[in-house]
């Protein structure tokens, strides 16, 4: 069985003897580079797995949550009584009702665990309920009297400066002025551009559960699917009044994580009632909950100037960048940091100047998403690109390689690009793909036309177009965050396991830790431990850091271990440890004197060792956005062919092409699968994903309102190319992949849209009246 | 939840269980039904299930028309055999959401239903199709049309029977644009039928309006120009004539409320709308016609 392009990379670093193994059959590959399945994976498509909605404990309680109607009022009264009185409720609980600290935040403690004196966006808690029945509680919930005095929202981010505050820390959450280069500075040729991007909802496919179960010692255990299970622990602990030790969160099975997953705003009420009724408390958000309570995407509203010479070189970039951030500030500021920075894309531009802001409105709350910041300026820089091409009557393939950024390069924040940037590379490898082949117009062609299988579709309405794009994403927390995993590998009865609180969303990280142990200490059998607050930490599911920093501390501390179990060994034949090396289960000594097996060795002996992985620091952008913010980055090259029948406007992603920056593969099957989730997630946001909005109502919060891609709708996934220039500072060499191709997606659609139609396509995600075109020869 | 759920096995039962229980709402598929009560539009005060009652399913001919069962499934409805008995009515159902809504919706729930985005609806519009209500005071037949416009709707007790819909042994069309590849709602649907033996074109949209609209004029006029004797085609140009009608008939400008708005000045959403009605219009004649 041979897995794709492990057979080079899956040997370990320095000269592997080849030991007399060649006639034997091969075993099951394990180890790196090796597509090992996640242990799950059959529980979760049989549907046996337990997420936090399947928990259950003697006596539970449920919860419901008072939310806000409006999106901007200020609260005159809250009459609980009538829902206290309620036969089976067991608990109502108001702001007055927070022994700790009323506010929390994920980097800014502006939101408050329920609305006080006034709501800020539609869905705001207001109250929480326990009762004996979830019908019970829902009903409470809603018996509960609040008096608004509805006030005028602020929907228009535009707007926001000049409004009074809607918070007391005002209406602007960050602004950033980048100056990169000489102001001055003028091209030959210049185009100027509008580009507006809507909200996407993470949309999780299991919506937002818990189970809230007291502690003897006055603490609580919180059950749910976090993906960043300490600081959940904080939050809670500060709003309960408690030490963080007598708060545990317990990572469930997470179903789907796109972004910061589980809201706060749910689950610290979910533990204040179960402090108050000291019974287990559950509580499963509905579908229209989960879209009004989690964080979206930003939607942006961007303004570009490009210049270039006649060439078609880049001489400026000028950008201003409005993120909308809804009524708390969450995680806003690096997403604004991440769009200035990236502003450029990953082209050469000498001179860069960028103005980013991100305001206050009653909109949704925005937050972390995959490829925050970085998904947003991608179509606005591509959109450009695509423009200058048109303008200079080039190739728009041409134009972009006469730009491209390599290693050595500065981005537009003065940092060097020291990591692998084979931006020309993987752009060059999606243009040299043949195109997938024109159906035939013919009654037995099976052709799926854009508006899908019975659809109005018509052969002679519809035109191919072909974009490309590249996109660029920052890996592990930046501007000083501080990163940092701890994890523990323990070697007993023959098989090892490890003790990390990175959690595994899905992209894989409990399947990763099994890997690097397998290759380090050749034991096969490696059992990952669930996750909890207890403990050490090891910092959020999110920016590809737990490949990273978790997976770096896995592989340290198996080393560690490995050391431990080799030292003896090589003292006994008089030779140092390094000189052993452990492939295909067995260890063998450089000179082949010694040959034993890993089992023979591990057999009852207990062995353990904990170790950190801290990458190196980061500054924040100073007052000109300038910095060495970001540890490391990824890029992407996407080719997208589009179907376009341009009498309706209707769209069909025929083939997204990518090619990716990896470092490493070290799980081939993982991988693939994350690029097509992630070029699926970025076709979304580019033909349908919006959770509109009127007026700061959301309007229709349910998956018929907020369409998602369903398999018509997802296209052929080719990865043509996986660039493995391994990063010299990232474990392993690997870059994280999950979030470079939602970036890049979005942008490449829009081109080829562009392509089909003639039309500029300046607004994502595309409306049908944005592309129809008169019919006529296709240009 | 509902206190009372009755599951009877007959057309009978079913009748004497509703006119039992007028405030109990029967069940069918409950696509759209069920959505309703989990989120908590709608709480009946008794369920009576349809799932038993065999009379509803399947159907029979009857002088030159069909009797459709009103459990008749989409699934059902899209397959070969009745494409071939009524093909609008199958395109449609086979047009109707994923495979999961298609096995469970049916064509009377549909209609009771009466969305504005029903995809069976166009089709029975423009097939001119009558429903059998049964109930108390005995069984009566009323035009799908007026059912659905409100001007004779479902009496207390009533239950939807069946559809009786005419055989016209003649090309049918429809189409449907949902601004996506996948399934989805539409925008807007058109449905084409041509009646050769009383040389007719009807046409219904659907999905623009509360309820099918009908372009009586549009039709007349397209159908004059038809040779029904000969080889029933239209010149392009006719088509696309045709279409542009039956989108100016169904989309009306709105009116001129504030005064200011000056007649001519389509919003960007209304001329996309139209654009889309005259595409599917003449895409459908088109198709009916070759």
């Amino acid at each position: 069985m041979t897995t794709g392009p492990d057979a080079t990379t899956v040997a370990p670093s320095g000269g592997t003897p080849v030991g007399p193994a060649g006639a034997q059959e091969a075993p099951a590959p394990f180890g790196l580079g090796a597509s090992l399945m996640p242990e799950d994976a059959s529980a979760k498509t049989q549907g046996t797995f337990p997420y936090a909605a399947d928990l259950w404990a003697e006596g539970l309680l449920w919860a419901a949550v008072l939310r806000s109607p409006h999106p901007h009022a200020r609260i005159v009264s809250v009459d609980t009584s009538a829902a206290e009185a309620m036969a089976g409720v067991c608990s109502v609980v108001t702001h007055d009702d927070v022994p700790g600290d009323p506010m929390h935040g994920r980097r800014v403690a502006d939101r408050p665990v329920f609305a006080k004196d006034v709501v800020r966006h539609h869905g705001e808690p207001i109250a929480a309920v326990a009762a004996d029945h979830p019908d019970t509680a829902r009903l409470a919930a809603a018996a509960i009297a609040v008096e608004y005095e509805v006030l005028e929202p602020v929907t228009d981010p535009e707007k926001a400066f000049n409004e009074p505050p809607l918070h007391p820390d005002g209406n602007l959450v960050r602004y950033i002025p980048l100056r990169f280069g000489d102001a001055g500075a003028v091209g030959e040729v210049v185009v100027d551009g509008l580009y507006r991007i809507g909200r996407q909802d993470p949309a999780p496919i299991g919506a937002e559960a818990g189970l809230a179960v007291p502690r003897p010692d006055g603490g609580v255990e919180l059950y749910v699917a976090s993906t960043d299970p300490h600081a959940d622990r904080d939050l809670a602990a500060a709003c309960y009044g408690l030490e963080p030790e007598r708060v545990r969160v317990v990572v469930t099975g997470v179903p789907g994580a796109t972004g910061d997953r589980e809201d706060p705003g749910t689950t610290i009420p979910l533990g204040l009632l179960a402090l108050r009724t000291g019974r287990p408390v559950k509580y499963v958000a509905t579908r229209e909950e989960s879209f009004l309570s989690h964080a979206h995407r930003h939607p942006t509203l961007l303004r570009y100037r490009h210049h270039a010479d006649s060439e078609g070189r880049l001489v400026k970039v000028e950008a201003q960048i409005l993120l909308d951030a809804g009524a708390y500030a969450d995680t806003s500021a690096e997403a604004l940091a991440a769009a200035v920075s990236f502003a450029a894309g990953p082209y050469v531009v000498p001179h860069v100047f960028v103005e980013g802001w991100a305001v206050r409105t009653n909109n949704p709350p925005s937050g972390h998403v995959r490829g925050e910041g970085a998904m947003q300026v991608c179509a606005a820089y591509e959109g450009q690109m695509d423009k200058l091409a048109a303008k200079l009557g080039l190739d728009p393939v041409e134009l972009r390689m006469r730009n491209v950024m390599a290693t050595g390069d500065l981005l537009p924040t003065g940092q060097a690009v020291t990591c692998p940037a084979p931006v020309g590379e993987l752009l060059k490898a999606v243009r040299d793909e043949p195109l997938p082949a024109l159906p035939l117009d013919t009654p037995e062609s099976e052709w799926l036309l854009p508006g899908g299988l019975e659809g109005a579709g018509e052969p002679g309405a519809v035109r191919r177009g072909v974009g490309y794009a590249l996109g660029m994403v920052h890996m592990l927390g930046a501007e000083g965050a501080d990163e940092v995993s701890t994890a523990t590998v323990r070697v007993h009865d023959g098989e090892a396991s490890v003790i990390c609180a990175a959690v595994d969303t899905g992209q894989g990280f409990a399947t990763l830790a099994r890997q690097i142990v397998q290759e380090v200490l050749g034991v096969e059998t490696v059992h990952v431990l669930p996750v909890d607050s207890d403990q050490p930490p090891a910092g959020p599911s999110a920016r590809g850091r737990h490949t990273w920093v978790s997976g770096g501390a896995v592989e340290r501390a198996a080393k560690m271990v490995r050391t431990q179990l080799l030292q003896p060994l090589a003292a006994k034949f008089g030779m140092s440890a390094e000189l052993l090396t452990i492939a295909d289960g067995k260890i063998t000594s450089y000179d082949g004197v010694l040959s034993t097996t890993v089992a023979e060795e591990v057999a009852g002996k207990e062995l353990w060792a904990t170790a950190q992985c801290r990458p190196h620091p980061t500054e924040p952008l100073n007052d000109s956005g300038q910095g060495d913010a970001f540890v490391g980055l990824a890029f992407a090259a996407i080719r997208a062919v589009v179907d376009v029948d341009i009498e309706m406007g209707s769209i069909r992603v025929v083939e997204m092409a990518v090619a990716q920056d990896v470092g490493r593969v070290l799980n081939p099957r993982r991988l693939r699968a994350r690029i097509e989730a992630g070029v699926t997630q970025g076709v979304g946001m580019a033909l349908m994903e919006n959770l509109r909005t009127s007026r700061g109502l959301v309007k229709r919060p349910d998956l018929t309102g907020y369409s998602l891609p369903t398999a018509l709708d997802a296209p052929d996934v080719r990865v043509v190319k996986l660039i493995e220039e391994r990063d010299v500072v990232a474990s392993f060499g690997a870059k994280a992949a999950s979030a470079v191709p939602v970036v890049t997606s979005p942008a490449a659609v829009a081109a080829a849209v562009r392509a089909a139609t003639g039309r500029p396509v300046n607004r994502l995600p595309i409306r049908p009246q944005s592309a129809v075109a008169a019919p006529g020869p296709q240009g | 939840m509902a206190r009372t759920v009755t599951l009877p096995a007959s057309l009978d039962e079913a009748v004497a269980a509703l006119s039992a229980m007028p405030a109990a709402v029967p069940v069918a598929g409950g696509t759209d039904l069920m959505a309703s009560v989990n989120s908590g539009l709608l709480r009946p005060a008794g369920l009576i299930g349809l799932g038993r009652v065999n009379e509803l399913r399947g159907w029979q001919y009857q002088d030159g028309h069909a009797l459709l069962g009103a459990c008749l499934t989409h699934a059902r409805m899209g397959r070969p055999d009745f494409a071939a008995l009524i093909p609008g009515l199958a395109a449609a159902a086979r047009a109707a959401g994923p495979p999961q809504v298609r096995n469970a919706g049916t064509l009377g729930g549909n209609i009771v239903t009466a969305a504005p985005t029903g995809d069976a609806l166009p089709v029975l519009a423009a097939l001119e199709a009558t429903v059998l209500l049964l109930g108390p005071e005995g069984a009566r037949e009323v035009p799908v049309s007026h059912l659905l416009t409100g001007m004779d709707p479902l009496r207390p007790g009533e239950l939807l029977t069946h559809v009786r819909v005419p055989l016209l042994h003649a090309p049918q069309t429809f189409l449907k644009a949902t601004g996506r590849t996948g399934p989805g709602r539409a925008t807007a649907s058109v449905c084409v039928v041509l009646d050769p033996a009383r040389r007719g074109v009807r046409c219904a949209v659907g999905a623009v309006a509360p309820m099918p609209l009908r372009p009586l004029e549009a039709e007349a006029w397209v159908a004059s120009l038809v040779d029904w004797d000969g080889e029933r085609k239209l010149d392009p140009e006719a088509c696309t004539a045709f279409g542009e009608y039956v989108a100016e008939a169904c989309i009306p400008a709105p009116a001129p409320d504030d005064g200011s708005a000056e007649s001519g000045t389509l919003s960007a959403a209304v001329v996309h709308l139209r654009r889309t009605v005259a595409a599917l219009a003449r895409r459908a004649l088109g198709r009916a016609l070759a």
